[in-house]
């Protein structure tokens, strides 16, 4: 793997100059069903940070995750993403918006019938016209930017794979390379690594860092694990029945901590281990 | 914990619907009975009419038995138009499937008014029997092979639409929140991700509308729509059966011969 970054090298003067900021502002998200899923969450994310978001099963992890990139849409409240107003957009400028926030998912979420390089290229969806994907024709830059990504997770040789061929580890890897095609300023992961064993686990949150350090992206990143959260992330948000209930820097973040956002005592699946 | 030496464990009894079987039984029973009693409007069967033309039907079946081979040449123009009625009409039907069936399905079409509509013309050309589709174009653009195939074209994008559109909305479809999520417009996402997926529930429903169009357009003919059916029909006209006898064994042999290609290249995609 290169030192350099090869797909902001690759992509010239055409990355983004957006910004990774992210603010949310009293943000509140009901569900049709009644569901109260984020009760009037305030928070304010500076480009690059690396963020973990904790919490029990339900208590909103996943809804304050998509409101991002407005696949949940907010109910009350503000989010900008950079300058942007997200409730304020829709159609082209949503698209475009969501063009520059990579997302990759615990299901790794892959067309497996398809090749990996097709998989990779619906990352380039909201920065190439549509013609090109409709007709199968990426453009030679789209289609060094999607092989950059490739390279940079470390299976650009399985380039020509069936996606649904691949193990769990490297099917996260091509989903993070998708992400990275996108030219992100922000990275969203909704449990990136629950489906994984703990080595790979690892490895995938180490990949995780090193996007966040070598490009300088916004991460923000849900987990379950006290561990993973401590190790890879420096600032933690915890969830407790959708109400933001800890903020603070994830490695001084106490077991009293994390108890008092889980609302119960520490157990033993509540770490991964294993550290590498 | 448990541990598995236990001896007490115990399967719990198997359910029993006897009295549930026993009833459905008895209903299916008394309603097929109730339906062959010409008193309360059922239909009429009457076996008597088989043993009074026993005779008659045995000197047919003789005749069917000795199938004329010198007739062979007259029959091939004709099957081979049968042939090419059902790949043009089963090619023609999916091209047409391709962007229909994606439009009639939830995952690739979440607008729902468009759905429902696209949904409700197919269920409509679906419900017209086929032979009821030739009769009218016969009677509309003369007889011949072109009313034969746009049959077959309404019977095949009936059948594939419906059939893959369901099958398509009863699967996961995890790729399309991050095709969503990447930026990407429907039409994109489908062209890219659904429809590579939907490749092997569309070619399998393809090979078998192909299937079907050859034994149907072999009765086709018979209304006046081209092909071997029209044949069959013109030499039963003149009490022909042994020429009859051969048109059956020849259908009979091409249906086999296409159902065998198309199970094997089926089999192949899964
Ligand atoms: N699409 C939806 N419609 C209705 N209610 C929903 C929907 N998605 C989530 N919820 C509800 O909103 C609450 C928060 O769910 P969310 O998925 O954000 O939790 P989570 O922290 O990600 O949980 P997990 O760790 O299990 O993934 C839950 O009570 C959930 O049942
Ligand atoms: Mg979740």
């Amino acid at each position: 793997m290169t030192a350099s970054d090869p797909i902001t090298a690759a992509a010239g003067d055409l990355a983004p100059a957006a910004s990774g900021a992210i603010t949310l502002r009293d943000v509140t998200v009901t569900y049709p069903g009644g569901t109260r899923a984020l009760r009037g969450v305030s928070l304010s994310i500076a480009p690059g940070e690396m963020v973990s978001v904790v919490g029990l099963s339900g208590s909103g992890k996943s809804t304050l995750i998509r409101t991002i990139n407005a696949l949940v849409p907010i109910t009350s409240g503000r989010l900008l993403v950079g300058e942007q107003d997200v409730s304020r957009l829709s159609g082209r400028s949503l698209r475009e918006l969501r063009g520059r926030i990579g997302m990759i998912f615990q299901g790794f979420n892959l067309a497996e019938r398809t090749s990996v390089l097709s998989n990779v290229l619906v990352g380039r969806f909201a920065h190439s016209p549509a013609w090109r994907s409709l007709l199968g024709l990426p453009s030679a830059q789209d289609k060094q930017i999607a092989i950059e990504a490739l390279d940079s997770v470390g299976i650009l040789d399985r380039a020509w794979s069936r996606a649904g061929a691949l193990s769990g580890g490297q099917k996260q890897r091509v989903a993070i390379a998708r992400a990275l095609s996108q030219q992100p300023s922000v990275m969203l992961a909704d449990e990136p690594v629950a489906s994984l064993d703990p080595p790979t686990a690892h490895s995938v949150m180490q990949d995780l860092l090193r996007i966040n350090e070598e490009r300088g992206l916004t991460v923000l990143v849900n987990l379950h694990l006290m561990d993973l959260a401590r190790q890879y992330t420096t600032r933690m948000i915890g969830l407790r029945d959708g109400e933001m209930v800890f903020d603070g820097p994830a490695a001084d973040a106490t077991d009293q901590d994390f108890e008092a956002i889980y609302g119960r005592p520490i157990q033993g699946r509540d770490v991964l281990g294993s550290a590498p | 914990m448990s541990t598995h030496a236990q001896a007490s464990a115990t399967l719990p009894r198997r359910p029993t619907h006897r009295v549930r079987t026993a009833l459905i039984l008895a209903a299916l029973i008394a309603f097929s009975v109730a339906t062959c009693l010409p008193a309360i409007g059922g239909v009429e069967i009457d076996l008597e009419s088989i043993t009074r033309n026993w005779r008659n039907g045995a000197s047919k079946l003789q005749q069917l038995a000795q199938p004329n081979l010198a007739f062979l040449p007259r029959t091939l123009g004709p099957m081979l138009e049968t042939l090419a009625m059902a790949v043009v009409g089963a090619v023609t039907a999916a091209l047409v499937s391709i962007p229909v069936t994606l439009w009639a399905a939830r995952p690739s079409n979440p607008h729902t008014v468009t759905r429902q509509l696209v949904r409700f013309v197919v269920n409509i050309v679906r419900s017209v029997p086929d032979l009821v589709y030739a009769t009218i174009l016969v009677a509309m653009i003369g007889v011949g092979t072109l009313p034969g195939v746009v049959t077959l074209i309404l019977f095949d994008i009936g059948v594939v639409i419906k059939l893959v559109s369901e099958a398509i909305d009863s699967t996961d479809h995890p790729y399309l929140e991050a095709g969503r999520a990447a930026g990407g417009t429907q039409l994109q996402i489908n062209r890219r991700t659904v429809l590579p997926q939907s490749w092997p529930l569309l070619t399998n429903q393809w090979l078998y509308s192909l299937e079907l169009n050859v034994r149907i357009s072999a009765i086709l003919g018979i209304v006046g729509a081209g092909g071997i059916g029209r044949l069959l029909d013109e030499r039963r006209a003149f009490y022909a059966y042994e020429d009859v006898s051969l048109i059956i064994l020849e259908i009979l042999i091409v249906v086999v011969l296409i159902e065998l290609l198309s199970t094997t290249l089926r089999k192949r995609l899964r």
